[in-house]
């Protein structure tokens, strides 16, 4: 126990967990707005949604690893290879969960705000996101989890975070450093998981969270 | 006034349009309802009045304005639109619901308040108790009214209402058409009102559009005319083998020319003023007589208005004029 409390508090390993936090925001921040706006822009085409949501499933298929790996040629090692392939990992699940999620929104719902004169701005903005929140919520969430733990892979290609000290434990034959990082690791997305389980519930308006607790009484 | 003049519509890749040259004007004030089999065109027509859906000829006046005066988003802020399935905003509280409208033209915050609470209340819900709940909280004919509240919200001088009593029971159903027409008295908006159910249209009507597949305008007459002079069998088929009885549910005994109730009144059936000349035909036939005491609310076993007899009944059916109450 000691000598994993002794790896905590080396200086390169505050280092390291920064790191990870931080490929981990930015990939996921980044993967929400390309995701948000592929969605927002295929809202209106059937043909189109149903690319975006196969490119997605497509994107959900390929192996974390596999994508930082495929990225090497193209970005190189290091933190911004890492971020670039962390950031197309992170879009597959928000992109899909906000295609399906804008489109589930019910017809009528839609043309009674189109027959009383509303935009399609409005629409968007007013009726449709909010009715999708909470989809779009655990679209947000299952990418958070999901780049949270494939941060740990960005050691391979050179991009740091707490990977590093998995693979040192290895190398090094020390299993407590391994552990060190892996406890780390699984602390983040445990909070990452509850955190965002939170935001989900926020987000979801009231009469949804009404609506929805009917159906499930019927 | 609502003037269609050579409407056509094609959805592009069809063949035969569904709405063929339909020409016909709505007066100020009066219900108009659009009423066919599916495939009729009747939703079409209707939605092109607003320009959810573009004619492909013709134009639609209003006011003996073009609708494409204005922009479609303009247009519809300035005409009422209820629907079936209500298309209530789930997310929103009733309040919210109803001052949608009102919130795109700019209206101050009190100013919607209050408005939304007027609106309720003429609906028949209680402001302080439904206003701030959400749709999912309210039953189907609660949601219909709100849904009628919001298409008032900015009060409209045209409505478009699109089956908005189809989702709820029968008996709920009626009562909303009751309350409607009751609601249409003092607000006199003109009103184009779809409906596959020509017993609604005959109620809900001043005048009757049937439509005929293809989108071609088989009759456009009153209740009564409909019912009495079908212009073809399409519209004597459609209105059904019991237009007579239609017809008679459409007057109140209360509006009829009463005889002098003389002789032995006890033995004779008690009919409501109230009722239509259907029920009181009903309620003379099973009680074996020729003619019905009639009597109004809280009086039916004290005096009489006169009687109502079978023949005066038969009369009517036949095309007697009765003045419409």
């Amino acid at each position: 126990m000691d000598r994993i409390l002794d790896v905590f508090q080396r200086r390169d390993f505050i280092a390291n967990f920064i790191i990870h936090i931080e490929l981990s925001v930015l990939a996921t921040l980044f993967g929400l707005v390309i995701a948000m706006l592929v969605a927002i822009l295929v809202n209106r085409s059937d043909t189109a949604s149903t690319i975006a949501i196969n490119i997605g499933n497509i994107g959900r298929a390929v192996p974390s690893l596999c994508i930082l790996v495929l990225m090497l040629p193209i970005a190189g090692l290091g933190f911004d290879n890492a971020l670039f392939a962390l950031t197309l990992l992170a879009i597959s699940p928000i992109l899909i969960n906000a295609v399906v999620g804008l489109r589930q929104v019910n017809a009528q719902i839609i043309d009674a705000a189109r027959g009383m004169g509303l935009s399609g701005r409005q629409i968007l903005s007013g009726i449709q996101l909010p009715i999708a929140a909470p989809i779009i919520f655990a679209g947000i969430r299952t990418s958070a989890v999901q780049v949270v733990a494939s941060a740990t892979l960005a050691t391979f290609i050179g991009g740091g975070g707490l990977g590093d000290y998995i693979v040192e434990g290895f190398q090094r034959g020390d299993i407590y450093i391994s552990l060190a990082g892996a406890l780390a690791v699984a602390f983040l997305a445990i909070i990452t998981e509850v955190g965002f389980g939170t935001l989900q519930r926020t987000f979801t308006p009231k009469g949804l969270r009404l609506a929805q607790a009917r159906a499930r009484a019927k | 006034m609502i003037e269609f003049k050579g409407v056509s519509k094609t959805y592009p890749g069809m063949d035969t349009p569904v709405v063929r040259d339909l020409s016909f004007t709505i007066e100020d004030g009066e219900i108009c309802v659009l009423v066919g089999p599916s495939g009729c065109g009747k939703t079409t027509s209707m939605r092109m009045i607003n320009r959810l859906i573009e004619p492909t000829e013709g134009e639609i006046l209003i006011d003996g304005q073009d609708n494409t005066s204005m922009s479609g988003t303009q247009l519809r802020r300035k005409i009422g639109y209820a629907i079936q399935q209500t298309g209530l905003f789930p997310h929103r509280t009733i309040a919210d619901n109803i001052g949608t409208v009102p919130g795109l033209l700019g209206w101050d915050k009190a100013r919607i308040a209050s408005r939304a609470d007027e609106l309720l209340d003429l609906v028949g819900l209680a402001p302080d108790q439904y206003r701030d709940r959400y749709p999912a909280e309210l039953s189907g004919g609660q949601q219909q009214r709100v849904g009628v509240a919001r298409a008032l919200a900015a009060d409209p001088p045209v409505m478009l209402m699109d089956e908005p009593f189809g989702a709820v029971d029968p008996i709920t159903r009626d009562r909303l058409q009751n309350e409607f027409l009751h609601i249409q008295e003092d607000i006199k908006k003109t009103i184009v009102f779809v409906t596959h159910d020509i017993d609604e249209g005959i109620k809900m009507g001043d005048k009757i559009a049937i439509l005929k597949e293809g989108g071609i305008l088989a009759q456009y007459d009153t209740p009564e005319n409909i019912l009495v002079k079908p212009a073809s069998e399409f519209v004597q088929s459609f209105v059904g083998g019991d237009r007579v009885l239609k017809r008679l549910s459409l007057t109140r005994v209360g509006d009829v020319d009463l005889e002098p109730a003389n002789g032995n009144g006890n033995a004779l059936p008690r009919i409501n003023a109230e009722w239509t000349l259907r029920d009181a035909l009903s309620e003379i036939i099973g009680a074996g007589a020729d003619r019905g005491l009639v009597v109004t609310d809280g009086e039916s076993n004290g005096g009489s208005r006169g009687a109502i007899t079978l023949d005066s009944i038969r009369k009517i059916s036949h095309g007697a004029v009765v003045p419409r109450g």
